[in-house]
């Protein structure tokens, strides 16, 4: 019996499979087609697309159905494998397994031994005709520690080994890939609104009400969907999971009206005004270290949200050095003198007194970016020691020490509790030196602020000190 | 010699604050010769040389009596005359004083930490299936706090209840530690030591893998959030868990993680009992409670406490300063001989240095002070010169003491069931230990005489039941036990039982007359009254009229309160006689150090060097710049006047018109200059100036603060 040269796919199987991914019909008749061996299997083959779009999933899927005698795969997540030799480690401990090989798999240390491994495997075994085996790397790209003649190393292997198929699953495709010989690629587009509309509303959310029917609660939803892919996703995020994640967050404060039974579910356009400030709210599609989100919270033993707010965790001293070392950070220096002696000028020009400086002679040659936008300066230990000496007292009139013959004296002084709060501030990452080398200690150090305005104003508020009146910008 | 060296590790001038160097005749002659000497005694270990310095010029008593003591032995005091028992006594008092305390402060910080973990393991049990139809790891995020030293405790004990509830081994993450050893894989393959494949295979059919953090700050955030992405890939396989111990926030943790790290974690966030919350309990426990040998005295609570506050992030620090308050007092302190208990204190520890040294106690003088205005002459002649009358009075310390405590944390407890005192537990105790407890003093800490009397029958009701749950168990956060059994304790439930059937009977009365029972001191008993007459407001100040039940409920508060007062009331501390056997409230070695101030030292030192030497040259000087000062001091007087960068020959005339030949000093110039040279390479070994890059005969001041 001879083999047909061309066949195409199985429609059953892939009927089963387009219904599980919808709206990927072309790619996985592409990838059904370029990895069937009787269809037109290729040597190496590159599938490419950003992140959420189903390369992996189609293709696992795909693969399984396939498998049979003359057919096996293999599946390497690059993300696993943490060195190279890992990875070729793996690829031979999962070809092995799927070739079910009885003999002990030697170390593999290289990809020359991988090769040789693998072609003990494969080529030099009786094997069934026309088989095939699919050897599928997902990404490869983000393999840690791969030396850079990895790629084609691998993409080798399937001229060395005819009955080898290598799949290489990338987020993007890769960049000299005209100027070899020719692989096939796969493009997996993200999806498109109506698409992602198909796929959300193929699972919709329980009727709202017991009145409502399954289908008004589906229009409700569809047109829910399409509502939020334009406020939310078009704007700032395509990726189906932070899409599925907005709908889950939103869908319960969208029909809170008509649960309050105000409103029903046909008033759609009223519901949508009424929930116009959450669709708004880009911090849905901030991925949060979500604290339990409301659909679990019945399960979850409730975390005690306190105010563990880092205002009430610090110790005094720490706060007034942060705040400090935000000022060191945020002013320049030149408007040191301005700003924390009170000798020549009193607290008067403080607040943007120090406009400008000198007039510019020589107009604008070379503009400067405004210091705010540069985010937090580096600045040197002593310089923020000084500051802190000098705003110390007027921050905090308990801390009475008076100057005596020169030397501090009283509660004053720089005591080791200053550096043992500098200590935990820098061990906190909030403070963060710059450049390695030298002592903590070392005044002439330098150290840069690690928190951002709302931290700090926060903080000043919780000492009583108003961080704007300080700040020259 | 090398038994001699340990011997006189200690010595008294180890303690003194200020060393006023004589150099001795044989200095010299010591330094050159000690090479020699190593070099005849070839196999004995080199000799230190100051060991071998102090050989030479002090020759200290103690050394030579200890040499048939161990090592281990504590100095004797009163110049070595103390007697080893007595030093052994004080060293076994501490040796029982302080591990029960630190057992104590374990087991409330033990305490602190298990509600939390509680929530934790919940969690982790509950919610990793919950999770795992999400895909993503479960993380809970443990709040302790900037005490990143406290984490150690909080982590141990996760690992002990995760042990214990068989949720498999806890591994606190170092980093770098994934996989353990398992060898054996399929087919007799070997797992590389970092391949999870291998925790799959030893994890097979059993429960989950929780990863810790402990300090995850420190960790580097790549590093992080390359473990995350690794466990979220093998989460279908292998049930993982993390957690974090944060002691920032969980906002300024994520800010730091990447966002597709973030999205891979499925957090719960929980919190520790804040240091300031537990220090409160610590101090009940371990200082104000009965199982403090020791009475921290308000002077030295106060400032540890506002340190604490101020300063200091976690209650390890004021941990070490009790400890080392302990370790001061019966260290330092012969009269802490006298702190055991009467029975053990037989009369041979006694030493005539003792009673000297109890004569010369502030409370002993005071005391007798007082006897003689009292007109006791006889007792206060007899404890001036009859010794036996005063060990008697010192044996009878320890039944006092207890007697003075039993009353001080009986009135605090009591003050506090009333839950009318505003302040905070340590700041009520601070004050009674300065000024005493007294419910009249007013407006003062313990002023509760109005907030009593104001009471409605109900408030007077409960207050009655509270009280009388003090009187009976005691405070368990202070270790006392109540008043017990005794004569005072029934005959004060006796009290309390009649009252409050006293105040419910007339409420009962008062209920069937329908009127509302009120007493004298409750504010709505004076009515300000209008009355119109011929068009003319007149307003008159009214006593409400007090029914005869009325009457009787003020009686019975009046009652109350004035029997409450003779439960509540101590005397300060320092009135009591020989308080200083177990009373510590020195902060300056405390200070010294735990918070040291290096800088402000060497300005001392360097601008009134004469404070320390003690020369009579300098007596005048008074801080200011003469010439007769050292010359680094003088330098350092011209250096502080100096600006950023100081020009070394302009130092150098100022320097040598300050003790040149034409002023009063007249050193000749050859020898003024290598003082002067001497003066700035020590100026510079110190740190306070360097080399200046940008002009070659320039130095550069490096310390402003």
């Amino acid at each position: 019996m001879t083999v047909p040269i061309f066949e195409l796919p199985d429609e059953l199987r892939l009927s089963l499979i387009t219904k599980q991914f919808p709206c990927r019909e072309p790619q996985i008749r592409a990838l059904a087609t370029l990895l069937n061996p009787s269809s037109a299997p290729c040597r190496n083959l590159v599938v490419y697309g950003t992140e959420a779009t189903g390369k992996s999933a189609i293709t696992t899927a795909l693969l399984a159905s396939l498998d049979g005698d003359s057919f096996k795969h293999a599946i390497v997540n690059s993300i696993e494998c943490i060195t190279a030799r890992h990875l070729y480690e793996t690829v031979v401990g999962k070809v092995a397994a799927a070739v079910e090989w009885e003999a002990v798999v030697p170390r593999c240390e290289s990809v020359s031994q991988l090769t040789v491994e693998l072609s003990k495997m494969l080529r030099y075994t009786e094997r069934p005709d026309g088989f095939r085996f699919v050897l599928v790397f997902d990404g490869i790209d983000h393999q840690r520690e791969a030396p850079h003649t990895l790629l084609p190393a691998l993409a080798r292997l399937s001229e060395i080994i005819p009955s080898l198929t290598t799949l290489f699953i990338l987020t993007s495709p890769p960049p000299n890939n005209l100027l070899t010989t020719f692989t096939p690629n796969l493009h997996f587009p993200t999806y498109t609104k109506p698409e992602f509309i198909t796929i959300l509303s193929l699972s919709p959310p329980p009727p709202i009400t017991p009145s409502t029917t399954p289908t008004e609660t589906l229009d409700l939803y569809t047109r829910f969907l399409s509502a939020l892919y334009d406020s939310l996703s078009r704007p700032a995020s395509r990726t189906l999971p932070s899409l599925t994640q907005a709908s889950r967050t939103l869908w319960p404060k969208f029909i809170q009206p008509i649960l309050a039974r105000t409103h029903t579910v046909k008033e759609f356009s009223k519901l949508i005004v009424l929930a116009r400030v959450h669709f708004q709210d880009e911090s849905l599609l901030d991925p949060t270290l979500s604290l339990s989100p409301p659909t679990t919270t019945t399960t979850t033993p409730n975390p005690t949200i306190k105010t563990t707010d880092l205002a009430t965790l610090l110790p005094t001293t720490a706060r007034f050095l942060l705040l400090s070392a935000y000022l060191a950070s945020h002013n320049p220096t030149k408007s040191d003198l301005t700003l924390f002696s009170t000798f020549h000028h009193g607290r008067k020009r403080r607040r943007g007194g120090f406009t400008g400086g000198r007039a510019r002679k020589n107009g604008s040659q070379h503009r400067k970016i405004a210091r705010k936008l540069l985010g937090a300066h580096a600045f040197v230990l002593e310089r923020m020691l000084a500051i802190f000496m000098a705003v110390r007292t007027e921050w905090d009139p308990a801390s009475g020490g008076r100057i005596k013959n020169g030397i501090v004296e009283g509660e004053q002084g720089l005591d080791n509790d200053i550096y043992m709060s500098i200590a935990t501030l820098a061990s906190l990452r909030l403070l963060v030196k710059v450049g390695g080398g030298g002592d903590v200690t070392d005044l002439g150090g330098k150290w840069r602020v690690a928190v951002g305005w709302e931290v700090v104003r926060g903080l000043g508020r919780s000492v009583g000190v108003e961080v704007e009146e300080w700040l020259v910008e | 010699m090398s038994e001699f060296d340990d011997t006189s590790l200690f010595h008294e001038d180890d303690h003194r604050v200020a060393y006023i160097f004589t150099a001795p005749p044989t200095t010299t002659a010591a330094t050159n010769t000690s090479p020699t000497t190593t070099t005849k005694s070839a196999p004995v270990r080199p000799a230190k040389r100051r060991r071998v310095l102090e050989k030479d010029t002090a020759a200290p008593l103690p050394a030579q009596e200890k040499d048939d003591d161990e090592g281990r032995q504590w100095p004797r005091l009163f110049n070595g005359l103390e007697s080893p028992s007595a030093a052994d006594l004080r060293k076994k008092t501490y040796e029982s004083a302080w591990p029960v305390l630190e057992s104590e402060i374990e087991s409330v910080l033990r305490d602190a930490n298990r509600q939390t973990l509680e929530e934790v393991v919940e969690f982790l049990n509950s919610d990793v299936h919950e999770c795992e139809g999400r895909g993503r790891v479960p993380a809970g995020f443990i709040i302790t706090g900037p005490n990143i030293a406290g984490q150690d405790l909080l982590f141990s004990q996760l690992g002990d209840v995760l042990a214990e509830r068989g949720e498999g081994r806890v591994r606190e993450g170092m980093g770098g530690q994934e996989g353990g050893g398992w060898e054996d894989g399929r087919g007799g393959r070997r797992y590389l030591d970092y391949d999870l494949e291998a925790l799959r295979v030893e994890m097979e059919g059993r429960g989950g893998v929780v990863v810790a953090f402990q300090d995850s700050e420190a960790f580097d955030t790549g590093l992080v959030g390359e473990l995350v992405g690794l466990f979220h890939s093998w989460q279908d396989r292998i049930q993982f868990s993390v957690l974090f111990g944060i002691a920032t926030s969980v906002e300024l943790f994520q800010a730091r993680l990447l966002k597709a790290t973030a999205r891979q974690l499925y957090g719960a966030q929980f919190d520790v009992v804040q240091a300031n919350a537990v220090l409160e309990s610590v101090i009940m426990a371990a200082v104000a409670g009965t199982k403090a040998q020791l009475r921290i005295g308000p002077g030295l609570l106060r400032k540890l406490v506002r340190r604490q506050q101020e300063q200091v992030a976690g209650v390890g620090a004021f941990i070490s300063s009790l400890k080392y308050a302990y370790m001061n007092h019966f260290y330092a302190n012969p009269l802490s001989a006298l702190l055991v208990d009467g029975q053990k204190l037989d009369k041979e520890i006694l030493q005539p240095e003792h009673l000297e040294a109890v004569r010369m106690l502030e409370s002993f003088k005071s005391h007798v002070e007082q006897s003689v205005e009292d007109g006791r002459l006889d007792h206060a002649r007899l404890l001036l010169e009859n010794d036996d009358y005063l060990k008697g009075r010192i044996n009878r310390l320890a039944a006092k003491r207890q007697q003075y405590l039993g009353k001080l944390l009986q009135s605090l407890a009591l003050v506090i069931a009333t839950e009318h005192s505003k302040r905070s537990f340590v700041e009520l105790y601070e004050a009674a230990l300065e000024e005493g407890i007294s419910l009249d003093q007013s407006p003062g800490p313990f002023d509760l005489g109005d907030a009593i009397k104001r009471s409605t029958p109900e408030e007077l009701i409960g207050l009655i039941k509270r009280v009388m749950t003090v009187v009976v168990d005691g405070n368990p956060s202070l270790h006392w036990n109540g008043m017990g059994i005794g004569q005072d304790a029934e005959a004060a439930i006796d009290k309390f039982e009649a009252l409050r059937a006293d105040v419910e009977r007339l409420i009962e009365t008062s209920k069937k007359k329908k009127t509302s029972l009120k007493s004298k001191y409750s504010s709505q008993s004076r009515v300000l009254r209008t009355t119109v007459v011929a068009q003319k407001v007149q307003l008159s100040r009214d006593t409400a009229t007090l029914t005869e039940e009325d009457n009787a409920f003020t009686a019975a508060i009046d009652d109350f309160f004035a029997f409450f007062k003779t439960l509540v009331g101590c005397e300060p501390l320092s009135n009591l006689f020989l308080n200083e056997v177990w009373q510590y409230d020195y902060h300056l070695p405390y200070e010294d150090v735990f918070v040291p101030r290096p800088g402000a030292t060497f300005a001392r030192a360097l601008s009134r060097p004469h404070d320390y030497l003690g020369c009579a040259c300098c007596d005048k000087a008074n801080g200011s710049m003469v010439g007769t000062l050292p010359a680094t001091s003088i330098l350092y007087h011209l250096y502080s006047e100096a600006g950023a960068s100081i020009n070394v020959a302009d130092l150098w005339a100022a320097y040598y018109a300050l003790v040149g030949e034409d002023s009063e000093i007249g050193m000749d110039e050859r020898s003024a200059l290598v003082l002067f040279y001497r003066g700035l390479a020590e100026m510079r070994a110190m740190g306070f100036v360097k080399q200046s890059k940008k002009k070659a005969d320039h130095i550069t001041k490096l310390k402003w603060l």
